[in-house]
């Protein structure tokens, strides 16, 4: 009972500090927003973009169409020794019948594709290999491994779509984000830190008679600084709700179009890191941590215990 | 009850305190006398922990203070009620919440606060004046206050530096009546002070500090320099 009382005194000489100074504690939340703002919108083009990242990368791979009529072993060697290449992540062999299969599965519910198919009398799709490499730069290497000559003989064709130049242009955004957007939370950051500093400062200032018969009358170190802390979070939580208020639209309205348009087949908002909750929580994080190292500073400097 | 053994302490080179070596008994009401300088806020100062200790040591009740952890310190000053010349109330509070104020922080109950404060008050013969902001009392109401503030906790140990520096005859009177009302209830009090008619007239154990050393000891005495 003893600490809960004086917890929820500190807490009360808190938000008493906080009303006080009222213009000084909305200066401060400013402040903090902005940070906020600033910190949530670069993270959510980072998302984006490294979103749209994936799934372009996802599409990339090497398709390799072999000639009708080959015996299994052929293809079955080529297989492996592509498959031995360490640059190679995954390989996917669909047989000439499986990929017939799959034709006229997909195409069941079209009664003229069906006729026409079931008139033929051999398989005209070839065998396929589906491959896709570690990383894009592994690309290139592998398809030219494919256009060795002693593979001409199996191998018909050789796909592959490259999308290297567009991937590079994301990479480079992307690298540009995190780069600019770590200097500008930076330097906000640190305007938020000097701002609250100033503000907790002053209403030390304010309270300096308070603190010295607090000290004299026996008030634990904690009690006397507590009053301070609390009234940074203050600030944390309210830059917090005030920031959240603002992306809560962009990730109702504005997000899902997005996604659609980046990628029709995949739902941004299963990703975790669209999820909003996810923003919030790391907002309040960072909008804490800006509050109490600034506070600690200020307490360090200015109140005497 | 409080020992002082050897205690020394310098502001930048300058002795502040020189070799000091007291005793201070339970019960007993102590006037520290010497000119202002002379070293005696410097001595109350140890005592509360306020200023480190440059040589000696000083125990109160067997425990070396320097030895207190700084995190214990709280509870130490919850033991030692202190009162000052320029009197600390807080402005936009009443008498009854100055004194409550001291219960507050340590953590105390509302329901012990309002007992409490009242027998307090009571006690410093202020009743009457709950309700009055600082401004609104004289200046020996206001160092009154003060003492039922420093009394709040119920210290063993009452130090009064300068009490009635600020105040007409009168009032400091009224003050010094009060602490010796205060030392006969228990507390022991000890009283830094120049004025000499009023150590004449408290007639209990007097010392004497000249520039940091303590040059007199007399048991009912009176104020020489």
């Amino acid at each position: 009972m003893f600490h809960s009382v004086s917890f929820l005194r500190i807490i009360k000489t808190g938000l008493v500090n906080f009303t006080r100074n009222l213009w000084l504690s909305a200066a401060a939340t400013m402040v903090m927003t902005i940070t906020l703002v600033i910190f949530s919108t670069l993270f959510l083009l980072f998302a984006i973009t490294s979103f749209s990242l994936q799934s372009i990368q996802n599409t990339v791979d090497i398709s390799v169409y072999f000639k009708i009529g080959l015996a299994e072993e052929k293809i079955q060697a080529l297989e492996q020794d592509i498959q031995s290449n360490p640059k190679v992540k995954e390989v996917k062999y669909t047989s000439a019948e499986q990929a017939f299969q799959n034709f006229k599965d997909k195409h069941a519910s079209d009664p003229l594709i069906t006729q026409s198919l079931n008139e033929l009398t051999e398989n005209p799709l070839p065998a396929t290999l589906n491959i896709k490499a570690n990383t894009l730069e592994d690309y290139p290497a592998i398809a030219s491994q494919l256009q060795d000559a002693k593979y001409q003989e199996v191998v018909d064709k050789i796909n592959f779509e490259d999308n290297r130049v567009v991937i590079e242009r994301l990479n480079r955004i992307l690298k540009f984000i995190v780069s600019f957007g770590v200097g500008l939370v930076a330097v906000f950051s640190l305007i938020a830190i000097l701002v609250i500093f100033n503000t907790i400062t002053l209403t030390i200032y304010n309270r300096r008679e308070e603190v010295e018969i607090m000290r004299l009358v026996g008030a634990t170190n904690w009690y006397i600084r507590g009053p301070f802390l609390t009234e940074s979070f203050l600030y944390a939580i309210s830059a917090t709700v005030l920031c959240s208020l603002i992306f809560l639209p962009v990730f109702v309205k504005v997000l899902p179009k997005v996604a659609a348009y980046v990628n029709p087949q995949v739902n941004l908002f299963n990703q975790n890191i669209f999820n909003f909750w996810y923003l919030v929580l790391i907002l309040l994080a960072l909008s804490l941590f800006l509050a109490t190292s600034s506070t600690l500073l200020a307490i360090r400097k200015y109140l005497k215990i | 009850m409080i020992k002082f053994e050897n205690v020394s302490k310098q502001y930048n080179k300058s002795k502040a305190l020189d070799g000091i070596n007291l005793e201070i008994h339970h019960g007993e009401f102590i006037s520290l006398v010497g000119l202002s300088g002379a070293g005696k806020t410097t001595l109350m100062k140890l005592l509360i922990g306020e200023e480190g200790i440059d040589g000696g040591r000083i125990l109160i009740d067997d425990i070396d203070i320097s030895k207190v952890k700084k995190s214990d310190m709280p509870f130490l000053r919850r033991k030692i009620g202190m009162v000052f010349q320029d009197i600390k109330l807080l402005p936009k509070r009443t008498a009854f919440e100055n004194v409550a104020f001291a219960m507050e922080v340590c953590g105390h109950r509302k329901e012990k606060i309002y007992e409490d404060v009242p027998k307090i008050l009571e006690l410093v013969g202020l009743m009457h004046k709950r309700d009055d902001f600082p401004h609104q009392m004289s200046g020996g109401e206001r160092q009154r206050v003060a003492i039922a503030r420093a009394l709040a906790h119920r210290p063993v140990l009452l130090l009064a530096d300068e009490p009635t520096g600020n105040l007409d005859e009168v009032n400091a009177n009224e003050v010094i009546d009060l602490l010796l009302k205060i030392n006969q209830l228990g507390t022991t009090v000890v009283l830094a002070t120049h004025a000499a008619d009023l150590v004449n007239k408290v007639k209990k154990r007097v010392i004497t500090i000249e520039n940091g050393r303590i040059t007199l000891e007399q048991e009912k005495g009176r104020y020489k320099l």
